[in-house]
């Protein structure tokens, strides 16, 4: 015992399926937690497919036809999920001043945050099981008319939504809880600039600067040009996923250094 | 026998405060140790820094064998923290809160159930199981906070606080049970009070600090001598900077040593 090792723990899959189990728990023991999953799903596919049918009834070639606000809402949920899922995974233990006792046990930040996108993945799953069933009843639409370039395309929306919740997370560690209602405005933020539903053209000039630099507008537009029966757009999602790998980058940087200024500050006491 | 702990030269501030400086802390195998001192003496913040919550200006750490931060995951997996006043997860029951501490200690499933049902067991609390944490008393949630501390048989346990606002009797089974560990189970303590008379039943040795400093560190009746007084809360308040002659202590509130529970 008095001899000294430096050595770093190594990850541990065990610790990560009990991060896992942990907010399983807290899923099934908290009804309005469904809401993200179960209820705005629905309810954003019956305002947005409506809205579509409405157009689409109004005028014949509009290309804001309900196939098109449908594929955006849905896709937009892959972003919303994957990023809301892991955020709000992290601001439950801020919630239930369970961050000392998770920091003074073995777990790793990395086995933590990797656990968090699995939980997020599984109730990914289970909102777009939501929102499919809901676009196929009621609108006779399924995602699966895009094809297999959809892949890479809901790829890159999920690195973007973890990447937006490591954003929030970093956020959060500095400036404590007050940073929570970033968790939703980001998201939304990226709804309103990543032209989900419609061509970057069609937004206000001094925005497009803005959409053209994240990688959603690019995926968003793929999605939109496979939809409409055209050829894999390989620009479009070249450009989505370099700018999601950047993404990833800064936000890796990004939420470290926050966690360091986090330990140096003390700022763990807020929690306690 | 070594140490569990070996901590030098700990320095922290925040802003223009210095919390903490040039703490030199050492524990062996087994020991019991009371970390004590006034408010804002830099007695929580020493523990985060030993458990890796909170990162030091200055100074060295090795825990268990491990050196700080670099170590820390596997430093904790020897090492169980309680505080009394922190809860555990509300919204899950007490066995389902304890089997995730166990997963987080590197237990599988059935290993980890098994030593919440010994834990439980232990401080004879097997009726919380199938309670929700959040309606947990704070004596309750104190005793299951050690067993989750000592799921894993930890060689450290670190408790800041474990008897805060504890009814006298809730207290005593908190601190028979503690030295039942320490006995049994060979597990050093390194402890934090405000209750003298109960570091006194608690610890062999105990390490006072002031304004972030070591003032003082030997066995309790040593440090009570070293200060002139009959006893720790002399020293307390003489450190408080409330000095008192010792016939006035009992006016102040203070527990007579016949007052405590055994």
């Amino acid at each position: 015992m008095t001899s000294v090792a430096s050595d770093r723990a190594p990850f541990s899959w065990l610790r990560v399926r009990t991060v896992v189990r942990r907010h399983g728990y807290v899923l099934f023991r908290s009804p309005h937690r469904w809401f993200d999953i179960a209820f705005w799903p629905v309810f954003d596919v019956l305002l947005w497919g409506s809205l579509g049918a409405f157009v689409a009834q109004e005028n014949d070639v509009s290309r804001a036809a309900t196939p098109y606000l449908l594929a955006g809402i849905m896709l937009f949920h892959v972003l919303f999920q994957s990023q809301i899922a892991v955020a709000t995974g992290f601001m439950e233990e801020t919630w239930t001043r369970n961050i000392l006792n998770v920091m003074t046990t073995p777990l790793r930040e990395s086995e933590y945050v990797v656990g968090l996108a699995a939980m997020g993945l599984l109730k990914l799953v289970a909102a777009m099981g939501t929102v499919s069933l809901t676009a196929l009843v009621f609108y006779s639409f399924g995602l699966a008319e895009i094809g297999w370039g959809l892949v890479p395309v809901v790829g890159v929306l999920l690195l973007v939504g973890w990447c937006t919740a490591m954003l929030v997370i970093g956020l959060l560690l500095r400036y404590g809880q007050s940073a929570e209602i970033l968790a939703w405005a980001t998201t939304f933020t990226i709804l309103s600039v990543s032209g989900v539903f419609n061509p970057v053209d069609s937004i206000p000039g001094v925005i497009q600067p803005i959409a053209k630099v994240l990688p959603t507008t690019y995926a968003f537009s793929a999605a939109r040009q496979l939809l409409d029966g055209g050829p894999v757009p390989w620009a479009d999602l070249g450009w989505a996923t370099l700018g999601a790998l950047v993404l990833a980058a800064l936000s890796m940087f990004y939420v470290l250094r926050m966690l360091r200024l986090f330990r140096a500050r003390g700022y763990v006491t807020r929690y306690s | 026998m070594g140490n569990v702990l070996d901590a030098q030269g700990l320095v922290k501030a925040f802003a223009k405060v210095r919390a903490v400086d040039g703490v030199d802390l050492t524990l062996s195998a087994g020991e019991r140790v009371a970390l004590l001192g006034p408010n804002g003496a830099g007695k929580t913040t020493t523990l985060l820094m030993l458990l890796g919550a909170i990162t030091p200006d200055a100074g060295s750490i090795t825990l268990v064998g491990h050196r700080l931060p670099r170590g820390r995951s596997a430093a904790m997996g020897e090492v169980g923290f309680v505080a009394g006043y922190l809860p555990l997860p509300d919204r899950l029951r007490v066995s389902e809160a304890l089997s995730i501490f166990a997963g987080f200690y590197g237990m599988g499933r059935k290993a980890g159930d098994a030593a919440v049902e010994r834990g439980l067991a232990r401080f004879e609390i097997t009726h919380l199981a199938d309670r929700m944490c959040m309606e947990l008393s704070s004596g309750q949630r104190t005793l299951v906070g050690i067993v989750k501390a000592i799921l894993h048989g930890p060689q450290l346990l670190v408790l800041d606080e474990p008897t805060a606002s504890l009814d006298p009797d809730v207290a005593y089974r908190v601190r028979t049970g503690l030295l039942d560990v320490a006995a049994n189970d060979g597990t050093a303590l390194l402890v934090t009070s405000h209750n003298m008379a109960e570091v006194e039943r608690l610890c062999e040795r105990v390490v006072f600090l002031a304004a972030g400093r070591v003032v003082a560190d030997g066995s309790p009746g040593e440090v009570a001598d070293a200060f002139g007084h009959g006893d720790l809360e002399g020293v307390f308040l003489h450190l408080a900077g409330t000095v008192v002659a010792e016939d006035q202590l009992e006016d102040l509130g203070g527990l007579t040593d016949d007052e405590v529970p055994r």
